[in-house]
Formats: C-alpha cells, structure tokens, sequence
C-alpha cells in the first residue's frame, strides 16, 4: 500500500534519515518510536508527501506525482503535531476543513453528516458554535482531529491516515478514545502510520512497530519482539524492565530500576 | 452561514445601488430634466433635454462613480486576498508599500515619460503609466513577501518594517522628481499624492473593469482555499490546495488591480484595511464569506467617501485619501493593540 526504498534526507546538511526503508500493508495500525531526533516526525513527512521531491515512496503502486492532487486527498490524510492556535473561525468551520476536497461551493448534506460523525468521534461536538481561538490546548487538537477523519470519511477502500504525535495534550479519556477510533478506522482495511511517544500505549494500539534512533529504523517487527529488555534499554538509554499486561497479554513496560 | 452568503451580496448590492442615486444627485450643477428624461434622451432622437444635463449626467458623474465602484472594489479585495496570504489583518497594500511601489513607478513614468516614450512600441503609449504602476506594484510585493515570508510563516514587523522602506524610497524619489519636474508634472504628481476620483473617464473605467474581470476571476473564488490556508500551508496541501500556485495568483493580480488603481486614481489608502476589518467583526475570518463581500462593500466605501469629498465643501473637493485615512487610522491603531501580544 504505502512503500518507500532508501529514503535518505538531509536538511541544510545535517542528515536526518539515512537509507530507510519502509513499507506498510492495508488494514495496519504501525506506530513509529523512538527517543527525541530519532526523525520520526521527518519520516513521518517524508512518507506523506509534504517535501514533494521523493521518487521513491509509492502509494497505491504510484508515486505521489503521478496522483492527482485532488483526488490524493481523498485517499490519505495528516494529522499534523503543529497545528495552528489562532484561526479566527467557528470550530464547525474549522472541521468543516476536511470535507473542502469533496465541494466546490456549498457542502453537501453528506459533508455535514461526516463533519457532524467526526466531531463526535473526537468528542468535539458541543463545541461546534465555540470560537475557535477560546478552546484549550487539548481541545484545538481535538478538532483537528475531528478534521482529519472527517476528510477521509467516504467510501474509497485502503485510505492511509498520518498522525503525528496525536496524543499530545490529551487526558487519558480521550487518548483512549482517539486511539480506539483510529484502531477501527484500520480494522475496515484503512492504514495508519502515528508517531508515538507512549511505548505502552503503543504496545496496546499497534499492530506494528518502526523503533528508530539517529535518523535510522533499529527494529521493525510486531510490538511483542522488539519491546524487549535489552532493545529499550539501548535504544532509550535507560534501564528498564518488561511484564506481561494482565489484561490483554501484550507486553507493559516499565522504566526505572 | 454559507447559504446566507447570497442574501449578503444582494443587500449589499442594494445599499450600493441606493447609494449610487443619491450619488447622481448631489452635485453643484442641478439637472433641468428628470433622470428618466435625460436617460431616455440617450436612445431617443430629437429629444429636448439639454447638452449640457447629458455631458453631466454622463460623462462627469456617472463616470465618476462608476470608476468610485470599481477602484473601491478593487482595493477592498487586493487587501482581504493579501490578509490572506499573509495571515495577517495589517497586510494592506498601503502598508506593506505596495501602493508606495506603484505611485513611485507612475511618477517615474511621468516625468521620464518623455524620454522613455521613443523607446516603447507605440501601442504602449497610452497605458504606460498604468504598466508603470503595475510593474512598481509587482516588484514591490514581489520584494515584500520575499523579505518577510519563510517556510511560510509570515514574520509581521519585517512586512511592516519592509512596507516603511519601501515608502520611504518612494518619498525620497518623488521629492526629487517633484524638485526636477516641470509645472505641468508638477501637478500631476501631487495628484498622485493626494488621490483623485476627478480623472475618472469612460476609457479608464473600461480598462479598470476588463482588470478587475480578469483578476476576479481568478481571485474572488479563492475564499475556501485562503481559510484552508490558516491551518498552515502543509496542512492546506494536505486537503488538495494548491498552495504555491495560489499564492502566485495573489501576487500577480493584486499587484495588476492595485497598479491599474493606482494609475488612475492615485493613492487612496486604507481602503483594503477597513472593509476586511469590518467584515471580520462579523463573519470572523471565513473567507469564503469576506472576499466576495468585501468587492462589493469596497465600492460602497469608496462610493460613500467620494460623494461626500466633493460636496462637503463644494465646488472645492476635499482629497479623498484624506478622508479613507481618517476613518482607516484609527482601525489600524485598534488592529495593533489587539495584536500587542503577538508582535
């Protein structure tokens, strides 16, 4: 679905990924971690197209240049970690955002029914008559949020979300709550690529796992091997142990000695 | 709100039209004949309205206010798609110098113009200052968004800042042209100073109205693709805006709209300040909403201003810039004091 071969980028000579290689199957929830300047939000920026000069990232068997614009944002999405504070608008015309591929003039009854669904999802929904710019911190990402998904909400199959760091700011209601939709989201054969910071959470969610360190992946295997004593201890460079999760079996780490 | 957008245009549209008859009739010279007679007068022959009721009705106001309409539209949009692309509601084409860059090519035009003139294919001739003004105009924003545009942030005090320079070099030049030019120059340059409506001509209004169809097509449909471009311009691409496109557009027809303005009238400031300023109030920032309100609300403006310049103390005119000035300073003061955190 999504595959990229020896991605290298260099931003004003400092490299920032060397030699990745990268591919994502349909249906997937893969996160990508690592410590801080590990470079996975550029990787992340790299794979959705933003630098527009990679030849070597094929999406649906194309590469981006050979999509037409319009028509790749029906099929992917991002969820980008800065977003801007201060949009003089009306939180439904924030959300209403990620339907502007789908109508020229006026939205559809549809558009409003996907932004309406959306902003649910995120649990916006009250908000919706709210000036924007009064909102907090965890509810502005919320609303992009509900913005994201909204412009993904149609019936094309195999559709690829990017989210970049999506729990920031959240309590851990809604953290829950935005990982599970996006977990469903995957279940109907949608992909998702996140940036993760949380390895528990990442170990719970995620069906794959990208662990990277100084611009390179280190490992890339189910959560259940590369969550392992010895690799997070490496790779973090802080000691720690690993149990087995009562609850779901999956592994639950904890740092510290 | 989006389905309302029609019903805005039209009451606008309407206060326009409104004002526009009033505006027929204020004047020093008082018509003999009724306006039916003297419209009527124009289709029919041997008709016995006066030629001197048709010279005024005609040439001296209507013309006047159809140019008054098409300037203030004009300016209003240049400004509400340069906010836009500057996220900012202090990017106007007066300060940031654009207007500054046009009058300083016109000036230059005029006072050289003699020089330049065997150079240039004859055709060019006659609209040689409006290319002037439009070649200021775009070298001018090309400079301005270069100077304080990176990655796509605007930095706010560098536009301002380069807007000030650019004035400035504007003065510098016009004083010096002013010091050199002739008494027949002379005039025409504190014109451009000042800014006139009182040139208006039915060869100008339809130079002004083929600009501003061509630029509107462009431009007044961008509202959804300017509010896309709040979130950040790697966002907007991510819905399918052709950002770097777009922002090209932009340059090139406001910098075509406020030179063919320029060139005609003059530098009526702030007119692009206070329309968008207005509109926000009330729509907030949806530009979907503001861009095609502020074409028509602009020439309601600019209409407004007019009429009363050159009646208040008639038979004399008050400048018009003066005027837009008064009422688009103090918007610009509460404009800064509530941005007094962010710059």
């Amino acid at each position: 679905m999504l595959k990229g071969q020896n991605i290298s980028y260099a931003h004003q000579g400092f490299k920032i990924l060397s030699e990745i290689d990268f591919s994502a199957q349909k249906g997937k929830m893969i996160a990508i971690v690592g410590p801080n300047g590990a470079g996975k939000s550029t990787l992340l920026s790299v794979l959705s197209n933003e630098l527009e000069k990679f030849d070597n990232i094929l999406f649906k068997e194309k590469t981006f240049k050979e999509w037409h614009k319009g028509e790749l944002s029906q099929h992917k999405a991002k969820f980008s970690q800065q977003y801007n504070s201060d949009i003089p608008l009306l939180v439904a015309d924030v959300t209403l955002m990620g339907r502007y591929p789908y109508f020229e003039n006026k939205p559809s009854e549809d558009d409003l029914k996907a932004v309406e669904k959306a902003m649910k999802e995120t649990d916006v929904f009250h908000l919706k008559d709210r000036d924007y710019n009064t909102l907090s911190g965890g509810e502005k990402q919320r609303v992009h949020l509900a913005r994201v998904l909204a412009q993904l909400d149609n019936d094309i199959q195999n559709k690829l979300i990017f989210l970049d760091e999506p729990l920031n700011n959240l309590d851990i209601y809604h953290q829950y709550k935005i990982l599970e939709n996006i977990k469903k989201f995957t279940q109907k054969g949608n992909t998702a690529i996140l940036v993760l910071h949380d390895l528990n959470l990442t170990a719970r969610f995620s069906d794959e796992v990208f662990l990277m360190k100084g611009g390179k992946v280190v490992a890339n295997d189910a959560p259940l091997n590369i969550f392992t004593k010895e690799i997070i201890t490496e790779v973090y460079n802080f000691p720690c142990t690993i149990f087995e999760n009562p609850v779901d079996k999956k592994p639950m780490i904890f740092f510290g000695t | 709100m989006q389905n309302k957008l029609s019903l805005y245009i039209v009451i606008s549209l309407l206060l326009l039209i409104g004002l526009a008859i009033v505006s027929l009739y204020m004047g020093v010279y008082e018509f003999e004949s009724s306006f039916s007679e003297i419209i009527s007068s124009f289709f029919v022959q041997d008709s016995d309205v006066s030629q001197t009721d048709q010279y005024v009705f005609l040439d001296i106001r209507l013309s006047r206010i159809v140019m008054a309409i098409l300037i203030g539209s004009a300016l209003a949009v240049s400004g509400t798609c340069l906010q836009g692309m500057f996220k900012n509601p202090l990017a106007t084409p007066d300060l940031i110098g654009i207007t500054a860059g046009a009058s300083l090519f016109a000036a230059i035009a005029i006072v050289l113009g003699a020089y330049i003139k065997p150079y240039i294919p004859e055709a060019m001739h006659f609209s040689l200052l409006s290319i002037a003004a439009f070649v200021g105009s775009f070298i001018t924003m090309s400079l301005v968004y270069r100077i304080s545009t990176s990655n796509g942030k605007t930095n706010v005090v560098m536009m301002l800042l380069s807007g000030v320079a650019v004035t400035a070099l504007g003065f510098a030049v016009m004083g010096l042209l002013i010091y050199i030019s002739k008494e027949e120059q002379l005039r025409d340059l504190t014109f451009w100073n000042l800014g006139s409506l009182g040139g208006a001509s039915w060869t100008k209004n339809g130079i002004l109205l083929a600009v501003i169809l061509l630029s509107y097509y462009f431009l007044i449909g961008k509202g959804k693709t300017l509010n896309a471009m709040m979130l950040g311009e790697r966002d907007a691409m991510h819905l399918g805006i052709p950002v770097e496109r777009t922002k090209k557009q932009i340059v090139l027809f406001t910098a075509l709209l406020v030179g063919t303005s320029v060139a005609f009238a003059g530098t009526i400031g702030f007119v692009g300040l206070i329309i968008p300023y207005i509109l926000r109030l009330i729509f907030k920032s949806n530009y979907y909403i503001i861009l095609p309100l502020s074409a028509v609300l602009g020439s309601v403006l600019l209409l407004g201003a007019d009429t009363i310049s050159r009646t208040v103390v008639a038979p004399s005119e008050i400048p018009i810039g003066i005027l837009t000035a008064f009422m688009g300073a103090p918007i610009f003061i509460a404009i800064l004091l509530k941005q007094k955190r962010s710059l």
